[in-house]
């Protein structure tokens, strides 16, 4: 596409396919800004390239940003939790406001993060660091004091987070003090939580002018299984509360621009808890939903309202209205084999047959035995579904939780 | 009913729909970012594929499809070179997009064929000539249900070529197809293989056409009435085809020159095609009471046959007894043939049979030939019935559809050269499950020895290869493990080691091991001609067949990978080309090598199961060979010009990406 010399130059942090396809689409010059394994293919498609190994902050961060600036250009857009102290870095250079880099570290580390939230009137559920396993072994204890359990009776479970990892990455559920020996000794330090029944949820908003551009409520139906845009009406009922959890976070956080990937929990008596957030794309493909069904690509949307030289009519253009313009509901699942031996991938006749289905990216098994999953671990693929019914698409989402794609 | 019509029609729509959108992203996306596009592509038009009117509603958008990029960096991208040979393999493929690409494929030609969409690669013509060669070698497809291995392998799947395939010949037509399979049936037929279950099954399904009254074949079709006649009606007592028990009845009212008439028509229908009819066993079986001079007749021998089946009458009557029966009825052709061979003279060739006559197969043995071919006829029969093939048409050996060329050239080598050695390595195989041969006075013994070449036993061979090959195979990946620690090319020891002692111990490898760069390729091409160019070894014949590598190309002269022929003579061709006459392992000799270079199975002065070319395209495609380094000559003083040929076709072919950097200076130079 056309490139026009008046509006932002853009530098993509991190290698994603996905998001150099929109930049070559969307009228913005940009650059990607990724590991050098990355070179050979840009230069033979063509991809505007600068080679930086994202390792830890170093005395030589301050080259790529002379880099970028002298390149001319505006802002860095993070696509990786791992790049996002990168870009509040190159961005408090790129845009002269030091603070942006103070900001990005808050967003990259989860127990400042929530400290954070609390201070600004955020509510968060009980949560502390642990830095070995005796620390794990008490606060399981003392939650569950808290909770007034006596001895005996079923504990309720306490959650292990990294600090500065993706979603679900080194996501544990821990029940029983027996369960705190498998954690391994280097995982530690992590950020404990206590367990919150309730509706969880995540939202994708993009904020310009320190003002809400577009806000999407992602529902899951199972944590790290299933989840669908935009929410179910159910949901979407809390919409002007969860409007007003947002513009609480970007005041605490003292957001002016970019796309941020808060969690949070709605309990029985429709109390909103903070679970965390994220300055980056949300895992789980749920950009690929949000374009299935209002047809804006979201990487665009990020870039935009990065942009320092985007106008606010420009980004009222660009979005459409929430719900109203969304022509269904989409949703995606993750795939985990459900055997301890499987030998081949056998998409379930049901869902093949079944109007919701759309596609998925799962491939053959490469070995027989499976890996026993630990932490939550990782999927082996999506299956897209998306259809007119929010509760049909729902139940359907659930329902493959017992069905066989690896046999 | 009319309900459940309409729910499927709205299932198609909506696929379509769904197809038509993931399209247009292929589209739309940039190069690079297609490969993330396709895969939805192809799983939704699988999905429309599986529906009974997909083809039908899939053909339309074959253009716009191929456009989108669907084919885009794989080889249907070229489809001027695809092969029709390799369908059934891609058809036949667990992995769905392989089957999706493939039928695409064949869905766009037809639209190409018919002139609805003008490619720039392929003319409406080719595309019609590949579309017919590939529904004829496909053709299983277009009758019966998928078999238990495809259903193991494909699942659902298993339906979508079938579905294809009714829908590629309704548009096609029969009359085409028909043709078509014929002419490949009868081109196969001449290079006389072992194994003509496929064909005969192929030819059953014509039969069957001819006989369907709502299958039109207009006047195609007539080809096939040998091939017909000669399973089903070979003589005028079974020209009804009335049934194994009514014939043989028949047979005892027959009068002696009625019984000379049927032995003549039988021999005649089988040597005419290479295909026994199950009714000559039976009048076989009848004849071994009635006098030798009919029997000889029934056999279609010459002379030197005759006098051999005389010479060995016990045993010959015998090995009928034993395993000429309908379901095994290719052993009359195998028999016929060995007994023409005269190899019954060498002294240890009828002790050798007759312990094959009575040998005990192990329990393993046993129920590998009876996965294999089922329980008709004993196994004994069965591996009897391959034994007497073998020895008879030592070049019809195939190594089905596994990676075993090794172990099937030397199971052919020791079946045309040293007959009994290869009686004892069935013998050893099939009562002792275990064979040990020994590579520089080494015993290796296959039962110790750990995997082969092969991962998976294989099922497709005829019985002898059946049992010896899984031995021979990991008797020659260990001598290949004894070799590691050496530098430069195993088969140097291996080969001779492997087959024989005639295969000569002087050996020339024009691709350097490390490197996997050309070497040397002047003084490699000067010594083959040297040994074995009549013009240039002093018009010595080739004694003893032996090994030799080749590199395979396909028909765009890529490289595809090392193959083990054995070089069977050297001679000037009918129309005086000097030709090489090889044996090639691959159970379909007729390949197209690229570069103008086509293998010939037949027409250029080829017994049954060889294959040739003219030296020199021969040699551009060879890398091994063998020779005698007592015998070895000066090196062939042969005009530059012809090698400079043969180097060209070199470096246009396989050679292309292995040109060192000092030789492809030095062969650009003239140019630049």
């Amino acid at each position: 596409m056309d490139k026009d010399p008046q509006k932002g130059y853009i530098a993509l942090l991190g290698w994603s396919l996905n998001a150099v396809e929109a930049a070559e689409n969307f009228d913005r010059r940009y650059v990607v800004v990724a590991p050098d394994w990355a070179e050979d293919y840009c230069q033979k498609h063509d991809i505007p390239y600068v080679s930086w190994n994202f390792e830890r902050l170093n005395d030589r961060s301050m080259e790529i940003a002379e880099t970028l600036k002298k390149m001319g250009v505006d802002v860095a857009v993070p696509l990786y939790e791992e790049t996002v102290e990168w870009a509040g870095a190159i961005n408090s250079v790129l845009l002269d406001n030091p603070r942006l880099y103070g900001q990005s570290l808050l967003l990259r580390d989860k127990a400042l993060m929530k400290r954070r939230a609390q201070l600004g009137g955020i509510r968060v559920g009980i949560f502390e660091e642990a830095h070995d396993k005796g620390d794990v072994i008490r606060f399981l204890k003392r939650v569950n004091q808290t909770l007034l359990k006596l001895d005996g009776d079923p504990n309720d479970p306490i959650h292990l987070k990294a600090f500065d990892k993706a979603g679900c990455l080194g996501h544990r559920v821990i029940r029983t003090p027996d369960e705190v020996d498998s954690i391994p000794d280097e995982e530690f330090p992590v950020l404990m939580e206590s367990h919150l029944d309730g509706w969880e949820f995540a939202v994708e908003a993009w904020i310009h002018d320190g003002k809400i551009a577009f806000l999407n409520i992602s529902e899951y139906v199972t944590l790290g299984y299933s989840v669908f845009v935009p929410a179910s009406p159910d949901l979407e009922a809390y919409r002007p509360q969860i409007t007003a959890q947002i513009e609480k976070l970007i005041k605490a956080f003292d957001i002016e621009f970019g796309l941020i990937h808060p969690e949070y929990f709605v309990t029985s008596d429709g109390e909103m808890y903070f679970g965390e957030v994220a300055y980056r794309p949300p895992g789980f493909k749920v950009f690929e939903l949000l374009e299935r069904v209002y047809g804006f690509n979201a990487y665009q949307a990020s870039m935009l309202v990065f942009d320092p030289k985007a106008t606010p009519e420009e980004v009222a253009r660009f979005f459409p209205r929430e719900i109203e313009d969304a022509n269904g509901y989409a949703g995606c699942f993750g795939v985990y084999p459900r055997r301890r031996v499987v030998s081949k991938l056998e998409i379930p006749e049901e869902v093949e047959d079944h109007p919701y289905f759309e596609s998925h990216e799962l491939t053959p098994p490469v070995e027989e035995t499976v890996t026993k999953r630990t932490a939550f671990g990782t999927h082996w693929g999506l299956v897209y579904f998306k259809g007119p019914d929010s509760h049909q698409l729902r139940d359907l989402l659930k329902h493959q939780e017992d069905l066989d794609y690896y046999v | 009913m009319l309900p459940a019509v309409t729910a499927d029609d709205d299932k198609l729509k909506g696929l379509l729909e769904k197809l038509d959108e993931a399209t247009a992203l292929l589209a739309a996306a940039r190069d690079f970012a297609k490969p993330g596009k396709l895969p939805r592509v192809l799983d939704t038009a699988r999905r429309v594929m599986l529906h009974p009117d997909g083809c039908a509603a899939m053909a339309p958008r074959a253009r716009v499809l191929e456009e989108a990029g669907v084919f885009a960096g794989s080889d249907w991208a070229s489809p001027q070179i695809l092969v029709p040979a390799l369908t059934p393999h891609s058809l036949a493929s667990a992995d769905a997009n392989t089957v999706v690409i493939e039928a695409l494929s064949e869905l766009r030609l037809l639209a190409v064929a018919h002139g609805e969409y003008r490619h720039p690669l392929i003319s409406a013509e080719q595309a019609h000539h590949y579309l017919t060669q590939v529904i004829a070698i496909n053709l299983t497809l277009l009758f019966g249900a998928a078999t238990e291995a495809e259903r193991e392998t494909q699942g659902r799947l298993a339906q979508l070529p079938r579905n294809l395939f009714q829908y590629l010949t309704e548009r096609i037509g029969y009359e085409h197809v028909i043709d078509q399979l014929i002419e490949e049936i009868w081109r196969i037929l001449e290079q006389r293989p072992i194994q003509v279950d496929a064909l005969k099954s192929m030819i059953t399904q014509i039969a069957t056409c001819q006989a369907d009254p709502d299958i039109d074949l207009g006047a195609s079709g007539q080809g096939a009435n040998r091939l017909v006649s000669a399973l089903f009606s070979p003589t005028r007592g079974c020209q009804e085809d009335p049934g194994i028990a009514v014939y043989r009845e028949r047979l005892g009212s027959m009068d002696p020159s009625a019984l000379q008439s049927e032995a003549t028509g039988f021999a005649r229908a089988m040597h005419d095609t290479g295909l026994v009819s199950p009714y000559h066993p039976v009048l076989l079986r009848f004849l071994l009471d009635q006098g030798d001079h009919l029997l000889t007749e029934a056999l279609g021998l010459s002379a030197t046959g005759r006098d051999c089946l005389l010479c060995y009458r016990d045993l010959v009557h015998a090995l009928i007894r034993a395993c000429v029966h309908p379901p095994t009825a290719q052993a009359t052709y195998g028999l016929a043939l060995l007994l023409e061979r005269g190899i019954l003279y060498q002294p240890s060739m009828a002790p050798a049979l007759l312990r094959q006559l009575g040998l005990q197969l192990s329990d393993w043995s046993q129920a590998r030939l009876t996965l294999a071919f089922g329980d008709a006829v004993s196994p004994r029969a069965r591996l009897l019935e391959g034994v007497l093939c073998m020895l008879g048409q030592p070049l019809g050996v195939g190594q089905g559809n596994n990676p075993t060329c090794q172990s099937a050239r030397a199971l052919s080598m020791w079946a045309y050269s040293d007959p009994d050695y290869l009686l004892q390595m069935v013998a050893w195989a099939a009562r002792d499950d275990e064979i040990i041969m020994h590579f520089e006075g080494q015993p290796i013994s296959s039962r110790e020895s750990e995997g082969g070449v092969a991962t998976t036993l294989p099922l497709d061979l005829d019985p002898v290869s059946l049992l010896v090959v899984p031995h021979l195979d990991r008797i020659y990946a260990e001598m290949g493990r004894r070799c590691v620690d050496r530098e430069g090319d195993p088969h140097r020891w291996v080969n001779p080691e492997f087959h024989g002692w005639w295969s000569g111990r002087g050996f020339r490898i024009n691709v350097d091991v490390a490197t996997g760069h050309l070497a040397d390729m002047d003084a490699f091409l000067r010594h083959f001609y040297a040994s074995y160019h009549p013009y240039y070894n002093g018009d010595l014949p080739l004694i003893h067949p032996q090994p030799a590598g080749i590199a395979v190309t396909d028909s765009a002269a890529r490289f595809i990978g090392w193959h083990a022929i054995t070089l069977l003579r050297v001679n000037i061709d009918p129309t005086d080309v000097m030709r090489a006459y090889f044996y090639n392992p691959n159970n379909d000799s007729g390949q197209d090598w690229g570069d103008g270079i086509r293998v010939s199975t037949a027409g250029n002065g080829e017994r049954f199961g060889e294959s040739s070319l003219p030296f020199e395209e021969f040699a551009s495609r060879l890398y091994i060979f063998h020779y005698d380094p007592l015998e070895r000559g000066e090196l062939a003083q042969v005009a530059q010009e012809e090698l400079d040929r043969v180097i060209a076709r070199i470096h246009r072919s396989w050679g292309a990406d292995r040109i060192p950097a000092t030789e492809l200076q030095a062969s650009e130079g003239p140019h630049v």
